[in-house]
């Protein structure tokens, strides 16, 4: 098994009385593409916050190559700065065009020069065919526009993971293939990826390991050729079924 | 050329009004000249005094700070507030002459001209601070979410994603408040200030003719208000930015 990245530990979070995540176990290695599915509400999305930490966990921790990440600012900076992240909302920043969206964090945060800068987002945003459009700004763009020049704007940074939280739930089923494929053609590139998805086909032929989410716990973690075909958890078996009846 | 409107004896309101004007047009120009001095000076810093508090009222105390960032923000954050709450609960004359005459009080010279933009910095600000927390909250958390999970620190999340944005949506706010002061200045008479109302105050007493006085800076006000509202509308437009953009059609190919 090649290097852990990411490892949570006995992760639980919850708001006021509702338990969210209980005791999560998780380690991302290098390379690995990990699919988290589950219904809403089973907590994959703060699991992935978490992980982020734009979620504060109430209990356990989380590891970035052997080392906690505590609650201090600079510290979660430098982590973040390593580990991307795409929303569900796309969250680019409306001020901006195309291509500041791509170059301020490369700018402000990896201090790049701007030549360095602007290589690298002309770069990614050609990899998800968003760079003739480096001059509009986000408004003007279409749902699975936004999100791909979402997933460039992340990739200037060149991060060690890159994390989705369902980055086609919030686009109409047209959008979905672009972003899709475009994840796909980057999961041939090596780059370690966890996906909080509800797009069972592509967790089934992408990932390299499936987990399923069920109230706050990991229900199952497999190879999703085990997962999708013979699951062992019966609450595993129960969503499937829904998935494969719909 | 408005001279021939002008009579030596003056009988009905409007000539007066000339007459007055004309005489003591030097009086009326100072006197607007130094209105518009403090209300712009008074703005342009209440404005940056406003962004100030209104940042620090914004920001969070995380539990992972360090206890003397924790106890020193609070602190900060409860001044603010204290101000705030002080300055937007007294009416602004009051405030005047409190200010001018405790630092009088308190041996400290001052000029009444330096009094009244103080005063106006620090009203200014206390509206502001209100104005801009609130276009901060306005716009959505996942802007800054955005900026968070690529490393950048929460002050230069506010300072490159937030602030512009919240700044775009608070202009007309801000354009009123210009308004305001630019009117509010007059309480400033009342510590001396030779402004636009202590002008109207000294020319109407000469003659005895106060409503004619103040008509004519009644006149002054509202044509440097509406001058002023038109300047805002503009820059607002222009402030909205192109609806369209140009395809970067070099890079079309690899599309």
């Amino acid at each position: 098994m090649s290097e852990t990245i990411i490892s949570v530990q006995d992760l639980s979070k919850s708001f006021g009385d509702h338990e969210v995540l209980r005791k999560i176990d998780i380690d991302v290695h290098v390379g690995e593409i990990i699919c988290i599915v589950g219904s809403s509400g089973s907590g994959k999305s703060t699991l992935l916050r978490c992980i982020n930490k734009l979620e504060c966990q109430t209990s356990g921790k989380v590891m970035f190559y052997g080392k906690e990440i505590r609650d201090v600012q600079k510290e979660i900076n430098e982590y973040r700065s390593k580990v991307g992240m795409v929303f569900q909302s796309f969250n680019l920043f409306n001020n901006m065009t195309v291509l500041e969206n791509c170059m301020l964090c490369t700018r402000k945060v990896l201090h790049l020069s701007k030549e360095e800068a602007f290589d690298r987002a002309i770069t990614h945003l050609k990899e998800v065919g968003m760079a003739p459009y480096v001059n509009a700004k986000p408004a003007q763009l279409s749902g699975g526009q936004k999100q791909r020049v979402a997933i460039a704007r992340s990739l200037c940074m060149n991060p060690e993971v890159l994390l989705f939280d369902e980055p086609t739930s919030a686009l109409d089923p047209e959008m979905v293939g672009e972003v899709l494929n475009v994840m796909k053609q980057l999961a041939t590139t090596g780059l370690t990826m966890v996906i909080v998805t509800h797009e069972m086909a592509f967790a089934r032929d992408v990932s390299t390991r499936t987990i399923f989410m069920d109230r706050g716990y990991v229900a199952e973690d497999a190879p999703p050729s085990q997962l999708f075909t013979n699951p062992k958890n019966p609450r595993t078996r129960e969503f499937l079924s829904r998935y494969l009846a719909g | 050329m408005l001279s021939m409107f002008i009579k030596s004896d003056p009988q009905n309101p409007v000539e007066w009004m000339l007459f007055l004007a004309d005489k003591y047009s030097g009086m009326f120009w100072e006197g607007t000249k130094l209105t518009l001095f403090i209300a712009v000076l008074g703005t342009i810093l209440g404005f940056v005094l406003g962004y100030v508090i209104g940042v620090i009222q914004d920001a969070k105390i995380s539990p992972g700070d360090h206890l003397i960032k924790k106890v020193l923000l609070r602190l900060v954050k409860i001044l603010a507030a204290v101000y705030v709450e002080i300055f937007r609960d007294t009416p602004m004359i009051v405030q005047a002459m409190i200010i001018y005459f405790g630092i009088r009080e308190a041996n400290i010279d001052i000029t009444p001209v330096s009094a009244g933009v103080l005063v106006t910095v620090l009203n200014t600000g206390a509206y502001m601070a209100e104005t801009v927390r609130a276009g901060i909250g306005s716009i959505d958390l996942g802007q800054r979410e955005g900026a968070w999970a690529m490393g950048m620190s929460p002050m230069k999340t506010m300072i490159y994603i937030v602030l512009p944005q919240a700044f775009k949506n608070i202009i007309p706010e801000m354009a009123n408040t210009f308004l305001t002061n630019l009117k509010m200045t007059s309480v400033l008479n009342v510590i001396a200030v030779q402004e636009l109302f202590m002008a109207a105050k000294t020319v109407g007493g000469n003659y005895y003719k106060y409503f004619e006085s103040y008509l004519v800076i009644a006149v002054i006000y509202f044509v440097l208000c509406f001058f002023f509202n038109k300047v805002f509308i503009f820059l607002e437009k222009k402030m909205q930015g192109k609806s369209d953009y140009a395809l970067a059609v070099e890079y079309m190919d690899n599309d």
